[in-house]
């Protein structure tokens, strides 16, 4: 199923008048969110030729992939369906900071092979680095405001100019009187606020959905993408770990996270250390080796388990930009905004399913998973599925070995099980585990990306035995197993 | 006994540093012309010799505070567009007037306010006049040469709401203004554009 992208803005459910009325129950929600934050009418009209035409493609991404859930169901519930979306998409189009929900979205579903050529991707990429939507004289009063002096005193240099956008706002390279090169990023004015609110309009127009049967699993969608959005609007927190995750790696592991400056950040503005290198896309187009491949592979593997077993984070954000790959062939690790810190309840379920899930043992695996996601005897296709999932997911690390991550068939198995995961909400149990297989998911599309062969099980092994835990109780039931 | 215009200089900033205080302290509407002239060490008879009202002390503050604001501004390098000379313009003020904010609000309802021409005509303009010479000078060299008294009262609107926004503005940093005022001169600056466009 490859579609392109004009396609699919055809296939955008077609805009009618009869939307007027439901933005009418809108309108007092909508007042009261004027009265304490303008409508960004300006910036619209800025959109237009950059921003609205990247929304629109994730959005119709988006839409897609909703239509898919509404396939089993009958016609009038799609249309329902449908018409749902359509309002949604019109608020949407009047709510300039939920584009970057959207976008976020579309970044999400830059990992779908199946419905995100890596034309789109490319795409995304591009509009992406085109769009700086704040001009000097706003940034620098921002620096200002939040640095307590202009740009100009308070840096050696600053570069007016954007060279990356982020979603809430952009990356300036700068230097330091320290003669420290750093990349500086700034929020767009109130937005962190703005979106609780926009969030709040969006649901306002998607309650009328509520009643198909697909809702749950569509608002488990949204509240991940609330967290994860929340999460990112918050520099200060997103700066502290990056500082954790730092102190993690050393210069042998080949992988570094940028340092933050703190007397040069604040809750609006990060400012860290500039990495120089290239994103995974862009790796990718130079036609690099095998073993180049493999050797990126391993750092992003190596990263995420250092960053699970030693630092107690779950990195989950595995978009393509948010690895580069430096000119000195470090693994760059960017974007800590969005983190499951794994706390004592949860570290304790992670020693738990470890081993069950690394035998590749259906018996063992699944008394773990009917405890860990809440399923009951009588569940059998619940329970089919998230043993399914889980040996697809834990499959590169229970069978050892060299992994071949660009077998296709392999990776699209995973796809059909995460969307049928995602369309049941077989996955809602615990409030992370969604998120946690969105993670899953997103490592193993990466790697995939990177066509990559990599032994995941002997990195995974190695970096648990850094922190300390003691196996050696695993190893004789596993060979009596075996046997 | 005759006063040098040194001594009456001198006698004029203390009532200004003096209400700046008071107001600071006490909030405008607590504070009285009485107050004033105590805490500057003058009779209150005195300082009507100075200032009418406490609006023409606040004026003169403001005054102040825009004329620093106009070097500042005329000291930047800008080749930037539209809209966003204008920002830099009015973030320039802000800064400025930054002391003065709560007390800007019975300004926007006397000498800036958009009906102030037509309701009192024997107000003084100056501030408005010299803040629009500016807007006008900006305008022409983004190419509008003409800009006309539809356009003007359309620019003033924004600028007094943008300012009453600001007065009452209990976001961190203000920063609501900020995104307020990048949008609506974008809103302004793109529509004056297309209009000189369509003229021509
Ligand atoms: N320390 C850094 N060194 C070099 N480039 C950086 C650095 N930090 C960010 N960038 C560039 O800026 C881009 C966006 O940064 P980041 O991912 O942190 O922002 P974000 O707000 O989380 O955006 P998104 O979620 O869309 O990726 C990165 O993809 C990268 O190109």
């Amino acid at each position: 199923m490859a579609l392109n992208v004009s396609e699919l803005l055809t296939a955008l459910p077609q805009e009618t008048d009869e939307i007027t009325t439901p933005v009418v129950t809108g309108v007092p929600a909508l007042l009261s969110r004027a009265s304490y934050q303008p409508v960004p009418v300006g910036r619209i009209r800025r959109l237009t030729a950059l921003g609205t035409l990247q929304a629109k493609i994730a959005a119709a991404y988006l839409f897609h992939w909703l239509r898919g859930w509404f396939k089993s169901s009958d016609d009038n519930q799609r249309l329902l369906a449908e018409t749902h979306w359509r309002t949604a998409l019109r608020v949407l189009d009047s709510m300039t900071y939920l584009r970057g929900a959207v976008m976020k979205i579309g970044q999400t579903l830059a990992n779908f092979p199946d419905i995100a050529p890596v034309a789109f991707v490319d795409t995304l990429e591009r509009l992406h680095f085109d769009a700086p939507p704040m001009h000097w004289s706003l940034l620098r009063e921002m620096v200002h405001n939040e640095l307590e002096d202009d740009p100009e005193s308070r840096f050696a240099s600053f570069d007016k100019q954007a060279f990356a956008a982020a979603s809430l706002g952009q990356v300036h390279r700068a230097r330091l009187f320290s003669g420290d090169e750093v990349a500086v990023k700034i929020q767009y004015p109130g937005i962190a606020r703005s979106i609780e609110a926009d969030f709040r309009n969006l649901f306002l127009f998607l309650l009328p959905a509520r009643l198909s049967k697909d809702w749950d699993s569509t608002k488990d969608q949204f509240d991940d993408l609330r967290r994860r959005l929340e999460l990112e609007t918050d520099y200060e927190l997103e700066a502290a770990n990056l500082q954790k995750a730092r102190a993690l790696f050393h210069a042998a592991d080949g992988i570094v996270v940028p340092r933050v400056f703190t007397q040069f950040s604040t809750g609006r503005i990060l400012t860290m250390e500039r990495l120089e290198g290239v994103h995974i896309t862009q790796f990718m187009a130079r036609n690099p080796s095998q073993e180049e491949r493999n050797n990126i592979a391993k750092k992003i593997v190596r990263a995420w388990y250092r960053l699970m077993y030693s630092g107690r984070m779950l990195y989950v954000d595995f978009h393509p930009g948010n690895f580069l790959i430096c000119d000195d062939g470090r693994l760059g690790v960017l974007d800590f905004g969005f983190i499951v810190p794994l706390d004592d309840t949860e570290w304790e379920w992670f020693r738990k399913i470890d081993r069950p899930l690394t035998t590749g043992l259906r018996e063992d695996r699944l008394p773990i998973l009917k405890a860990w996601s809440d399923i009951g005897d009588d569940e059998t296709e619940r329970l089919r599925l998230n043993d399914e999932y889980a040996e697809w997911s834990w499959l590169s690390r229970y069978r050892g070995g060299e992994f071949d991550f660009s077998n296709e068939a392999e990776f699209r198995r995973g796809i059909n099980l995460f969307t049928e995961m995602v369309r049941r909400r077989y996955s809602r149990a615990r409030p992370n585990t969604p998120t946690i297989a969105r993670g899953q998911f997103a490592w193993w599309s990466i790697l995939f990306q990177l066509k990559a062969k990599v032994d995941v099980r002997s990195i995974a092994e190695e970096e648990i035995k850094a922190t300390g835990w003691d196996r050696s109780e695993y190893t004789p039931r596993e060979v009596q197993e075996v046997q | 006994m005759r006063i040098t215009a040194e001594e009456k200089n001198a006698t004029r900033r203390r009532i200004l540093d003096a209400a700046v205080e008071l107001f600071r302290t006490h909030g405008f509407d607590a504070t009285t012309t009485r107050d004033i002239a105590r805490a500057a060490e003058i009779a209150t008879g005195t300082l009507f010799n100075y200032f009418d009202t406490k609006e023409a002390i606040i004026g003169q503050l403001a005054s102040e505070s825009f004329g620093k604001a106009r070097l500042a501004f005329a000291k930047q390098e800008l080749q930037a567009g539209l809209d966003e000379e204008l920002f830099a313009l009015v973030v320039a003020e802000l800064r400025q007037l930054k002391l003065l904010r709560k007390f800007i609000t019975p300004l926007l309802e006397t000498v800036l306010c958009p009906l102030a021409s037509a309701r009192r005509p024997g107000m003084d303009h100056s501030l408005r006049v010299e803040h629009l010479e500016l807007v006008v000078g900006i305008a022409k060299r983004h190419g509008i040469t003409e800009i006309s008294p539809v356009s003007i009262q359309m620019y003033w609107s924004i600028y007094i709401g943008v300012l009453a926004f600001w007065a009452e503005d209990q976001s961190p940093k203000q920063e609501d203004t900020l995104a307020l005022l990048d949008q609506s001169l974008r809103m302004f600056a793109a529509w004056l554009l297309n209009s000189a466009g369509e003229s021509q």
